[in-house]
């Protein structure tokens, strides 16, 4: 079933260490390699723009005290999939990035994976 | 001549010294009276309102007036009967005479061929109560004259070549007096007004009258000039008076209260104000209702504006939902993390016993510096404190600490701990704390006063002798992000034979991590 995934390069953006950590080992079992983890917008959005390969991405909406919408921006006008992660729930996204596929925190390892398999179309 | 209620009368109302019969003289009297008794009820009338009102004497003796009087059946019949009634109630009240300068009553007539109609007229009248000896009221004396045709030349005056027509009638005597009751009823009324006035002067939310189809500030109170910085607006339409919010959509509404005379509530509704010359906008929320202010005839002469400045409220209600998202966001957050801690500490315990031990430690020392940055508020820890929380489990004989007093902010703190903690465990389970002998020893200093970058050494001497590990663990991969990512710093591992010596080097600005 980690078929579809394996050798697809995941960025990761998410500033908690420990949940970094945590998406680097559910990424390393469904065989993805991880980009990153990146715990800044600023250095995330400089990184996409840059041109680095990427296939998706997982992006904690709230990185530090600053929203990771100018990554999502960015990854959109290289038409890159992504996945937001919240803590805030539901109605934590603001109006235009409502209806977005999102990962409700704490996720399990099943929920990341089939996340990631409906944003990437996979 | 018949004699209406003249005995009844004489004895209520007249002393017995005349010899002139004063009820046939009422009788005689070109002005039309009727008399009721306070309950409203007809007790006597004279030949002119008989004639007037084209009815039978027995037909409205003892009936109630407006049971026999009804206005007719126009739709403003009830309202007039209402005008009559309150003139009359007044009189009782106020114990004086009340005048009704010009009131509208529908009076019964019939066609040639004896069917009945009602007549519209306009009458003045005036209602005197009449007092027995006790002093108490026994009667009310209504005196009416029929000014249909004089409104009507009122009406006409512009018409009219020579007003001196008007004035003629006007002169008359009988309506000049009641003009003069009238006048003093006004000025009752410019009092009446002028106290109105000053209760919307000292109303405590914004009150303000606007005239016109271009919205002219009339009146504002206090409340008014000091929510848009006491500018002097009176006599000034709303686009000059408050150029700012031309933009704002408030004039369209005015405009649309103004031309439909429909009213319109506003609610947290946000104004951009410039309240000081020069400034920049400043936001306000107003809960507000524009009011149509109608004439007689229901067009609409203006709008009354009057609410609340609700900016606080709006201010708090959006802080406080700040707060609860913020707090969601650490509450979910502290859990993912938990949830991390768990999972990532299963894959490297295969027994539930040990997992167990490890996870609850791993999570005591995230408690442990949750604990610290309790006591200060969550302003941030002190270096030696976070050190000693997450060693002591382990002996303070065992660990030496060395080094100046350093303030650490909570997230450098919550790192920092992490790092310790997982350094002690390491070190009791392979390194120098896992033999008696064994020391660790802690010393830091700061590189860079400029740029307060702190370097923090962790020795270990005394132990078995160490080997670089063949995979890294989920303890080494913890240290390793905290102090790259979380601390923007780097970290220098030595697998020394006598013990680990770790090398950490991050700033202490904040500002720098991100």
């Amino acid at each position: 079933m980690t078929e579809t995934l394996k050798g697809r390069r995941i960025l990761v953006v998410e500033d908690e260490s420990l949940v970094a950590m945590l998406l680097e080992t559910i990424l390393d079992d469904m065989g993805c390699e991880t980009v990153g983890p990146i715990s800044n917008v600023a250095e995330a959005v400089r990184l996409i723009e840059g041109g680095e390969p990427l296939h998706g991405a997982l992006l904690d909406v709230n990185v530090a005290g600053f929203e990771v919408f100018p990554a999502a921006m960015a990854l959109e006008a290289r038409g890159v999939p992504f996945v937001f992660s919240t803590g805030y729930g539901e109605g934590g996204l603001p109006e235009e990035w409502k209806g977005r596929i999102t990962l409700q925190k704490p996720f399990t390892e099943v929920a990341v994976e089939a996340a990631l398999k409906r944003a990437l179309g996979a | 001549m018949p004699s209406w209620t003249g005995n009844r009368l004489k004895q209520l109302v007249l002393s017995g010294d005349h010899d002139v019969d004063l009820a046939a003289v009422f009788d005689a009297s070109p002005n039309s009276y009727v008399l009721v008794t306070p309950d409203l009820e007809i007790v006597g009338v004279n030949e002119a309102f008989l004639k007037v009102t084209s009815s039978v004497r027995q037909d409205i003796i003892g009936k109630p007036i407006f049971s026999v009087f009804t206005g007719g059946d126009g739709e403003g019949a009830l309202e007039n009967r209402r005008q009559v009634r309150a003139s009359m109630e007044r009189a009782l009240r106020d114990r004086q005479p009340d005048h009704l300068a010009l009131v509208a009553f529908a009076i019964r007539r019939q066609h040639r061929d004896g069917t009945p109609f009602f007549e519209e007229r306009l009458w003045s009248a005036t209602h005197t109560p009449i007092f027995n000896r006790e002093g108490k009221i026994a009667f009310i004396l209504q005196h009416t004259a029929d000014v249909t045709e004089l409104e009507a030349l009122r009406r006409m005056r512009t018409d009219v070549t020579s007003p001196q027509t008007a004035l003629d009638v006007m002169t008359g005597g009988d309506v000049l007096r009641r003009a003069q009751q009238v006048q003093i009823t006004n000025m009752k009324l410019e009092a009446e007004r002028n106290r109105l006035i000053e209760m919307f002067m000292q109303a405590p939310g914004f009150v303000a009258v606007l005239t016109g189809p271009d919205h002219i500030f009339q009146i504002l109170n206090p409340a008014y000039s000091q929510l848009i910085g006491h500018r002097d607006i009176v006599g000034k339409p709303v686009l000059d008076a408050l150029p700012e919010v031309a933009n704002q959509g408030y004039i369209d509404i005015l405009d649309h209260v103004f031309q439909t005379g429909e009213p319109y509530e506003g609610r947290k509704s946000r104004l951009q104000l410039q309240r000081v010359p020069g400034a920049r906008l400043e936001d306000v929320y107003l809960n507000f209702i524009y009011q149509p202010i109608r004439d007689e005839e229901g067009e609409v002469l203006g709008i009354f504006v009057h609410g609340h400045d609700v900016t606080n409220d709006v201010i708090a209600a959006d802080r406080q939902k700040l707060m609860i998202d913020e707090l969601n966001h650490r509450v979910k957050n502290t859990l993912a993390t938990v949830q991390s801690i768990a999972m990532q500490t299963a894959r490297s315990h295969l027994d539930i016993a040990s997992f167990a031990r490890s996870f609850q430690a791993r999570l005591i020392a995230l408690s442990h510096t949750h604990d610290l940055l309790t006591r200060s508020h969550w302003e941030g820890a002190e270096l030696v404190d976070v050190l000693l929380h997450e060693t002591q489990a382990h002996g303070h004989n065992r660990i030496r600490l060395d080094g100046p007093a350093i303030s650490l902010s909570p997230s450098a703190a919550l790192s920092l701990g992490m790092i310790i903690h997982e350094l002690a465990t390491n070190a009791a389970k392979y390194g120098a704390l896992s033999s008696p002998g064994g020391l660790v020893t802690i010393d830091w200093y700061l590189e860079s006063l400029q740029e307060r970058r702190l370097v923090l050494n962790w020795r270990e001497t005394g132990g078995p002798g160490v080997t670089p590990p063949t995979r890294r663990g989920f303890g080494a991969r913890l240290i390793e992000r905290n102090i790259r990512h979380d601390l923007a710093g780097t970290l220098v591992l030595d697998y020394a034979t006598s013990g680990l010596n770790a090398k950490m080097t991050f700033s202490l600005d904040s500002s720098a991590v991100e």
